[in-house]
């Protein structure tokens, strides 16, 4: 018997064994649930956490982000506010932060069967928990694996930006010499100062938020320029929300996330990156410049070299600006999104 | 046998009317600030504060204006807004009350180049930016509009009226109106409460009492000093400001107006 519960990180506590389950499923520090609080509180569409558990064991997790609109000009209503249970909404399983990494996870051994019954109460869980005016609910990115087990009648499956991945490393100095000469040349950050450690106590978070959604805004810009695919009826269906300058103090201070600033001789900041570093994998989470710096390609050796010196079997680096990533070597790891929508929620069983 | 309001009754019910009023702006303005404006979402959320005067930590949810500058960016509201400041703000919304005047006339602000013009000024007004260091371009504008006889008005902080009069032909007839700051308040007869981040505050109007200007700002007493909110301003968000790094002091009703006033321990 599957069971799930759904934690709202701003208002619930700590859901019981969720460190240990964090560990078990080697989860990216992203998951942490005062993380997932301070990200609540401050987004459009709020992250709650559901577990799921068999017996007492939590088997797998969702970070499930209750969606209203993607035009809202406001944060969601605290926790308290009393339901409208009609109000459309939507729930979009996914880490908006990290949108290259599945935000539905399981233990490793835990068969098919038993994550579709997961999956099954976890639609069953939402259900109950929006009432009446839930729409569906979209899985965002999930590795390519998942696809079977969420897909199924009345589900839409489909592939989407894949995320970049290096994988084998091995050293930095050959992953160096195999670059072509004209990105090898912009290698290093000229005059500027450079610092590189994790839990990094020394950095003002609203400096470090300021450049980073001022640069996604204009990735964002250039992206919707370009028609990018999230576009879907003339709609700009994002969902998500600006960096909050606490999120990223919380962030930064973690012994498992490595910062690199970049500032100038007056100190002011150029550019910073945010490597998340964990046993099963590296991950370049965050990376902001301001207009023109070119410091990406030293931004992406650093994290190589972090990824290679401490025997991390791979890194990943996000899902845009996959052929420059293709040229420092990078290749990719397919991902999919599944829709379902309300009356095939947790109802009908997907496809076996 | 007498009948009718008295005249304390009155006061009393328009005091009590004002209070409700005021009270409710700043509460919708609170609401708002918490759903809209990143800063305070943050800084309130992650406090502990969601409701109006519910305070957190020693300062009851009030921030310094030294904080605001810093995190200027972040009080526009999500839907965007400007995030730069206005030193002239209210000014003119108070200026009959800080220095009644007939006619069609002049407001001449002294403030450093670059602030913006005063934009809500009394019909028939009009208003110009003066810089009293230098030989400001609008000075002959000033002396033309002296020699037509028609009222002057000028504001800033005493150094710089002084300055002004003397550089002005026909000088010692513009009307000074001193800038004051709120832990320097006095006791006039002329004077216009003063913040260079918040804008015009209050008046000190003929009962001798500073007076705010009710309809635009709210203000509380908190641990930390008198947080002032402006009711009317949507971006940059001023919510709770401590002004002047949190001058102690207190909020109480003017007993001929009915209307709030702020009392110092300085002032």
């Amino acid at each position: 018997m599957t069971t799930v519960e759904v934690h709202d990180p701003r208002s619930d506590p700590e859901p019981t064994g969720w460190r240990r389950f964090q560990k078990k499923a080697r989860l990216l520090p992203v998951w942490d649930y005062r993380l997932l609080g301070i990200e609540a509180w401050v987004a459009r569409n709020p992250p709650v956490l559901a577990v799921a558990r068999q017996g007492e064991e939590a088997v797998g997790a969702f970070v499930a982000m209750v969606c209203r609109t993607v035009r809202e000009r406001a944060y969601a209503p605290p926790p308290d506010t009393p339901r409208r249970g009609l109000a459309p909404r939507w729930v979009e399983v996914y880490l908006p932060a990290l949108s290259g990494h599945s935000a539905c996870v399981f233990l490793p051994g835990v068969d098919d069967d038993r994550k579709r019954a997961a999956v099954l109460a976890f639609e069953r869980a939402v259900v109950d928990r929006l009432g009446p005016g839930l729409l569906g609910v979209v899985y965002r990115a999930v590795d390519h694996d998942l696809g079977p087990v969420l897909s199924g009648r009345g589900r839409v499956t489909r592939e989407i930006d894949p995320v970049a991945v290096l994988s084998d490393v091995g050293s930095a100095e050959a992953w160096e010499r195999g670059l072509p000469d004209t990105l090898r040349e912009r290698l290093g950050a000229g005059s500027l100062r450079v610092e590189s450690a994790a839990a990094r106590a020394d950095l003002d978070g609203r400096e470090l938020a300021t450049l980073l959604n001022d640069h996604r805004a204009r990735q964002d810009a250039r992206a919707w320029r370009e028609g990018q695919r999230s576009r879907v009826g003339g709609l700009h269906l994002d969902t998500r929300s600006r960096i909050a300058p606490s999120y990223l103090d919380a962030l930064v201070r973690r012994p498992d996330v490595v910062t690199t600033t970049y500032r100038t001789a007056e100190g002011d900041l150029a550019a910073f990156s945010v490597l998340l570093d964990h046993e099963e994998g590296a991950a370049l989470q965050h990376f902001a410049a301001r207009p023109g710096s070119g410091l990406w390609v030293d931004a992406c050796a650093r994290a190589v070299r972090h990824t290679a010196d401490r025997g991390r079997p791979l890194l990943t680096a996000g899902r845009t600006l996959l052929d420059r990533k293709a040229a420092l070597g990078f290749g990719t790891r397919p991902l999919v999104s599944v829709a379902v929508p309300r009356p095939f929620l947790g109802r009908r069983g997907p496809s076996r | 046998m007498k009948t009718g309001i008295g005249r304390d009754s009155l006061r009393g019910m328009v005091k009590t009317g004002v209070d409700a009023l005021w009270r409710t702006a700043y509460r919708r303005v609170v609401r708002s600030a918490f759903a809209t404006v990143p800063f305070y979402r943050e800084r309130w959320a992650l406090g502990g504060r969601t409701e109006p005067r519910l305070g957190s930590g020693s300062a009851e949810g009030a921030v310094s204006t030294e904080d605001l500058v810093r995190a200027a960016v972040d009080l526009a509201p999500l839907a965007g807004g400007p995030t730069g400041f206005d030193p002239v703000r209210g000014l003119g919304g108070l200026l009959p009350l800080a220095r009644p005047t007939a006619g069609d006339g002049l407001l001449v602000a002294l403030e450093h180049p670059g602030a913006r013009p005063v934009w809500d000024l009394p019909r028939g007004w009009r208003g110009c930016l003066v810089d009293a260091e230098v030989d400001d371009p609008a000075l002959p504008e000033v002396g033309a509009a002296l020699g037509a006889g028609r009222p002057v008005v000028a504001v800033g902080p005493d150094k710089a009226l002084d300055g002004f009069t003397d550089r002005v032909p026909g000088g010692d007839r513009v009307h000074r109106v001193p800038r004051r700051t709120l832990d320097r308040l006095d006791s006039g007869p002329y004077g216009v409460l003063h913040d260079p981040v918040l804008g015009y505050l209050g008046v000190l109007r003929d009962c001798g009492l500073w007076h705010l200007d009710w309809t635009r700002v709210y203000a509380r007493r908190t641990r930390a000093g008198l947080a002032f909110t402006l009711l009317r301003q949507r971006s940059p968000r001023l919510v709770d400001a401590l002004v002047g790094g949190g001058v102690p002091g207190r909020v109480e009703w003017c007993p001929r107006h009915a209307t709030p006033v702020v009392r110092t321990v300085a002032g």
